[in-house]
C-alpha cells in the first residue's frame, strides 16, 4: 500500500531523514522506534505531505504522491495524527470528529451521524458535547484518533499516541489500536513505549540519526545488537504477549 | 422550524424591531441612526467572515470599503452610471484585492498579517488622495443624488429597509457559515490549520475564499454607504480608524457569532451618537473621548470577555435555563 | 524642511545631499526601531501602539516648548526617565497580561491602546497640526555643497549616541545579557531561574524610553498631530523585519535602508508619494524576506 523509496530530508546542514526505504502492505501494523531526534516525526511529515523530501519518493497505492500537499494526501486516504495533539479546542468533541467526516461526506447531517458512531467506537461517547479544550490528555489523544478515523483512512499514521498516558489509559489505547487493526485498518505507529509496541506491531523499523538501522519482527528487533546498543539499552526479555 | 425560531429569538426580536421602527417612527434623525446601525453592523459582519470565522484578523478592511465607495462615487459622478453598476465594479475590484490579501494571509502569521493589511489600506489611501486626475485627489468626490431606486437616491424610510435587507442577508450568510460544510471546515482551519490539513481540508484555499468573500461583502456596503452619505473622502474611507471600527463592533458584540457584529454595532453606534449629541458644542477635542472609551473597551473585552456581548447573553440564557431546569 | 529637495547643483552634490539625508534620517529611524526590535525580539509581542508613544514624545516637546519655552534638547533629558516610567506603567497595566495570550488578544489590546492614546492626544491637544520651531530648526549647516538644518544633525548624533548606549548596555551589562538570553530561548531562561517578568519590564520600559526620546528629537522636524505615530509605526516594523527581530545591528542597517528608500523615493517621485514607498517596501519585505536580510531569526514567528 505504501512504499518509501530512499527518502531523504535535509534542514540546512542537518540530514533528518537519510535514504529511508520501507514497504507497508495492506493490513499491516508497522512500528517505528528510535531515540528522540532520530527523524521519526520528520518521516511522518514527509509521508503526509507537510515537508517535501529532498530525494526519494513516496508511493501510496501505486500513486506517486511525493511532494503533494498534505490535504491532497489526506483525501487519498492517508491520514496522520500529531505527536503534540492538535484538537480544535473551541469546538465540541462531536464537531471535531464531524469535521473529519466532512472530508468524504457531503452533508453535515451525514457527517454528524457518522461522527457519533466513530465517537462510540473510540470510547468518547460520554464526552461528545464537551469542548475539546477542556478534555484531559488521555481523552484528547483519543479524540485525535477519532477525528482521523472519521476520514475513513486506508492508512493511518499514529505519532506517539500512547505517550503521557497512565497505565490504565495505556491499556485502553492499546486495545483501541488493536481493534482498529483487527477491523482492517493499515497502521504505522511511532512509539517509545516498548511494551505497547511489542504487543501491537507485526514488524518494527528502527530509525537512528535519520537512517533505518534495523527492521524485523518484534522478537528480532529486541534481540538485534544494533538496536540494543543504540536504543533499548540491554537485553530486552520478551514476555509472551 | 419552531426550534429554529426559538434559537434565533434574539435576532428575530432585534430585526423585527428594526423592521417596525420606520413605520412607528418618522423622525429623520432617528431613522438615520437606524440606517447607520444596520450598515455598520453589516460591515462588521462582513469583517467577521474573515476575522471571526476564518480567524484572519485584518485591520485593513477599509481598503475594500473604500473601493466600494469610490466605485459608486466615480460611477455616478464621473461616468453618470448607476451606482449598482459601480457596486458591481467595486465587487470585482474587491475580489481581486481580497485575493491578494488572502495570499498574504497564507504567508504571514497573525500580527504580521494584520500589519500588512494596514499597509495595504494605506497604499490605497495615498493613491486615492493623490491621484487628482482620477479621484479628485484629497478633495474627495461628492456623490450625486438622483431620486429613484436604480440610482440609489432614496428617502430615509427606503434606506432603512434597504439597510435592513442587507443586514438580514449578512446575518444569514454568517449563520450559513456556522452550519454549512464549508463553515465547519473553515472553523477547523481557524482552530488549527495543520490539523485541518491532516483531515483533507485545503486550508490555504479556504482562507483565501473567506477573505475574498469578506472583501466583496465589505465593498457592497461601501457603495451603499457612499450613496447614503453622499460624499467620499479618501482620508476617511480608507482610514485605519475605520478598519478598526469594523473589527471593534464584531469583537465587542461577539466575534465569530452571527449576531455579534450587530449587537456590537447597536452598542457602539448608539454610544457614539449619544456622546456626540451631548458633547456637541464643546470643543472638538472632546469627540475623542468616546474613542478613548472604545479603546479601553477593546482592551477589556478582548482580555476578559472574549465572547463579547453575545457570549454574555448566552451565559445569561444558560443560567436562566439552569435555574428552570 | 524637506531633506530631499534638490538644490539645483551638479550631480555629485545631489548624491551627497541624498546620502547625508539618508544617514541623518536613518539615525532617527534607528532609535525608534531599536526600541521596537528589543520589545519584539525579547517579548515577542507586536505592539501596535508603538507609534503612539513616539507621538506622545512629540507632544511632550510641544507642551514644554509652548508652555515653558523649553528647548527639546533639554526636554530630552527629562523625557528619558519619564518615558521609562511610562513604559513600566504600561507594562504592568497592560502588556504583562497579554504576553502569553493569543495573537488576537495581543493585536487588539495594543490596537485598543493605540486608539486610546491617539484620542487622548486629540482630547488634550485637539487635532490641529502643531509644530515646534526652536532656533535650531531653521539654522542651516552647509558642508561641502550640502545643506541641512541643525535640528536634524543634532537629532542624528543624539539618536546615535542613545542607540550606542543601548547597545552597550545589552552587550556588556549583566542585565543586558540576561535580556538577550531571554530573547533567544524563553523557556530555557525560565529554567535557569531568570525572572522573566523583570526582564520584560525593563525591556518594555527601555523600548518606550527610546521611542519617547525619539519623539522629542524629531519634534522640530515633523508636524505634530494625534496620528503622527501611524507612519512611524509601520516604518519601524519594516526596519525591524528587515534587520531581523531582536537584532540591534540589523535594526541600524535596516534603518539606513528604509531611509534610503524614502529619500530616493521622494527625490524621484516627489514628497507627495513618499509615504507610499515604505508601505510598499513593507509588503515586499514581508512577502519576500520575512526572515530579514540576515537570516532566520523571527521567521518562524512571521511565517504562516
Amino acid at each position: 500500500m505504501l512504499a518509501l523509496e530512499r527518502l531523504t530530508k535535509r534542514f540546512g546542514g542537518l540530514t533528518a531523514v537519510r535514504e529511508v526505504s520501507l514497504e507497508v502492505r495492506a493490513g499491516d501494523l508497522l512500528g517505528i522506534i528510535g531515540p528522540n531526534g532520530a527523524g521519526k516525526t520528520t518521516l511522518f511529515n514527509v509521508i503526509a505531505g507537510y515537508y517535501r523530501p529532498d530525494e526519494g519518493r513516496v508511493v501510496f497505492d501505486g500513486r506517486d504522491v511525493t511532494g503533494r500537499p498534505a490535504h491532497e494526501i489526506a483525501r487519498l486516504g492517508l491520514t496522520r495524527t500529531f505527536q503534540i495533539v492538535k484538537p480544535f479546542g473551541n469546538l465540541s468533541v462531536l464537531d471535531n470528529v464531524m469535521i473529519g467526516g466532512l472530508t468524504r461526506l457531503p452533508s453535515t447531517r451525514a457527517a454528524r451521524a457518522d461522527a457519533e458512531r466513530v465517537i462510540e467506537v473510540c470510547g468518547l461517547g460520554l464526552h461528545a458535547a464537551a469542548r475539546a479544550r477542556a478534555l484531559p490528555l488521555a481523552l484528547r489523544k483519543r479524540l485525535e484518533v477519532a477525528r482521523a478515523l472519521a476520514t475513513r483512512p486506508r492508512l493511518l499514521l499514529l505519532d506517539e499516541v500512547m505517550s503521557g498516558l497512565n497505565p490504565t489509559e495505556l491499556v485502553a489505547m492499546i486495545d483501541l489500536v488493536r481493534r482498529l487493526h483487527a477491523d482492517g485498518l493499515t497502521l504505522i505507529v511511532i512509539e517509545h513505549i516498548m511494551a505497547a509496541m511489542m504487543r501491537l506491531a507485526q514488524r518494527i523499523v528502527m530509525l537512528h540519526h535519520g537512517e533505518k538501522l534495523a527492521e524485523g519482527t518484534p522478537r528480532e528487533i529486541a534481540a538485534d545488537r544494533r538496536v540494543i546498543d543504540a536504543y533499548l539499552g540491554e537485553e530486552f526479555v520478551l514476555a509472551e504477549a | 422550524m419552531r426550534r429554529a425560531l426559538a434559537r434565533h429569538r434574539g435576532a428575530l426580536l432585534l430585526f423585527g424591531a428594526a423592521a417596525l421602527t420606520p413605520i412607528v417612527v418618522r423622525d429623520a434623525y432617528f431613522l438615520d441612526s437606524l440606517v447607520l446601525i444596520l450598515l455598520w453592523g453589516s460591515l462588521s459582519a462582513a469583517w467577521n467572515v474573515a476575522g471571526g470565522y476564518a480567524g484572519q484578523v485584518s485591520i485593513g478592511h477599509a481598503a475594500f470599503f473604500g473601493i466600494g465607495a469610490y466605485s459608486a462615487a466615480l460611477a455616478g459622478a464621473r461616468w453618470q452610471q448607476s451606482p449598482w453598476l459601480g457596486m458591481l465594479a467595486g465587487i470585482a475590484l474587491s475580489l481581486v484585492a481580497g485575493a491578494a490579501i488572502g495570499y498574504l494571509s497564507n504567508r504571514l502569521r497573525g500580527p504580521y498579517f494584520a500589519l500588512s493589511t494596514i499597509a495595504f489600506s494605506q497604499v490605497l489611501l495615498i493613491v486615492a488622495s493623490r491621484w487628482r486626475g482620477f479621484t479628485s485627489g484629497s478633495e474627495g468626490i461628492p456623490v450625486p443624488f438622483r431620486p429613484g431606486f436604480a440610482t440609489l437616491g432614496l428617502g430615509h424610510v427606503a434606506w432603512a429597509y434597504l439597510a435592513l435587507a442587507v443586514a438580514l442577508l449578512y446575518w444569514g450568510i454568517q449563520l450559513w457559515l456556522e452550519r454549512s460544510r464549508f463553515g465547519y471546515r473553515l472553523a477547523g482551519v481557524r482552530e488549527d490549520e495543520d490539523a485541518a490539513q491532516a483531515l483533507g481540508i485545503p486550508a490555504r484555499r479556504l482562507k483565501v475564499i473567506a477573505v475574498t468573500v469578506s472583501a466583496a461583502l465589505t465593498s457592497v456596503c461601501g457603495t451603499l454607504w457612499a450613496q447614503y452619505v453622499g460624499f467620499v473622502d479618501p482620508f476617511y474611507v480608507f482610514s485605519v480608524d475605520l478598519s478598526i471600527r469594523f473589527a471593534l463592533n464584531a469583537i465587542i458584540g461577539g466575534v465569530g457569532t452571527a449576531l455579534g457584529p450587530f449587537l456590537g454595532s447597536i452598542l457602539i453606534t448608539s454610544l457614539e451618537t449619544y456622546l456626540r449629541a451631548t458633547l456637541s458644542g464643546v470643543q472638538s477635542g472632546f469627540t475623542g473621548i468616546y474613542l478613548i472609551v472604545y479603546g479601553t473597551m477593546l482592551i477589556l473585552v478582548v482580555r476578559f470577555f472574549p465572547a463579547g456581548l453575545a457570549g454574555l447573553a448566552a451565559r445569561l440564557r444558560a443560567r436562566r435555563a439552569g435555574a428552570h431546569g | 524642511m524637506d531633506p530631499a529637495r534638490p538644490l539645483g547643483r551638479p550631480q555629485i552634490d545631489v548624491v551627497a545631499q541624498l546620502g547625508v539625508s539618508t544617514v541623518l534620517l536613518g539615525g532617527i529611524y534607528a532609535l525608534i526601531a531599536v526600541g521596537l526590535t528589543l520589545i519584539f525580539g525579547i517579548m515577542r509581542v507586536v505592539n501596535f501602539a508603538h507609534g503612539e508613544f513616539l507621538m506622545l514624545g512629540m507632544y511632550l516637546a510641544f507642551w514644554a516648548y509652548t508652555l515653558l519655552a523649553l528647548d527639546p534638547w533639554f526636554v530630552l533629558f527629562v523625557s528619558i526617565p519619564l518615558f521609562f516610567g511610562l513604559g513600566l506603567l504600561t507594562y504592568v497595566l497592560i502588556m504583562r497580561g497579554i504576553i502569553h495570550a493569543s495573537h488576537n488578544v495581543q493585536i487588539f489590546t495594543t490596537v485598543g491602546l493605540s486608539i486610546a492614546l491617539q484620542n487622548l492626544a486629540l482630547v488634550l491637544w485637539s487635532g490641529d497640526f502643531h509644530t515646534v520651531r526652536p532656533w535650531h530648526a531653521g539654522a542651516p549647516i552647509r558642508v561641502a555643497g550640502t545643506a541641512f538644518n541643525l535640528s536634524q544633525v543634532v537629532a542624528f548624533f543624539i539618536a546615535i549616541a542613545l542607540t550606542v548606549a543601548l547597545f552597550a548596555f545589552m552587550r556588556w551589562t549583566h542585565t543586558g545579557r540576561v535580556m538577550r538570553a531571554t530573547a533567544q530561548d524563553r523557556d530555557a531562561a525560565i529554567l535557569m531561574g531568570i525572572d522573566t517578568d523583570r526582564v520584560y519590564r525593563i525591556t518594555f520600559a527601555l523600548g518606550i524610553a527610546a521611542v519617547g526620546a525619539a519623539g522629542v528629537l524629531v519634534s522640530p522636524l515633523y508636524a505634530i498631530y494625534p496620528q503622527a505615530g501611524l507612519q512611524f509605526v509601520l516604518l519601524s516594523y519594516v526596519v525591524v523585519v528587515l534587520g531581523g527581530l531582536g537584532d540591534m545591528v540589523g535594526a541600524l542597517i535596516g534603518s539606513l535602508i528604509v531611509a534610503a528608500v524614502e529619500v530616493a523615493g521622494s527625490y524621484w517621485f516627489g514628497t507627495a508619494w513618499k509615504e507610499i514607498f515604505y508601505f510598499l517596501l513593507f509588503i515586499a519585505v514581508l512577502v519576500f524576506r520575512p526572515a530579514g536580510l540576515f537570516g532566520q531569526r523571527g521567521a518562524e514567528t512571521l511565517g504562516a
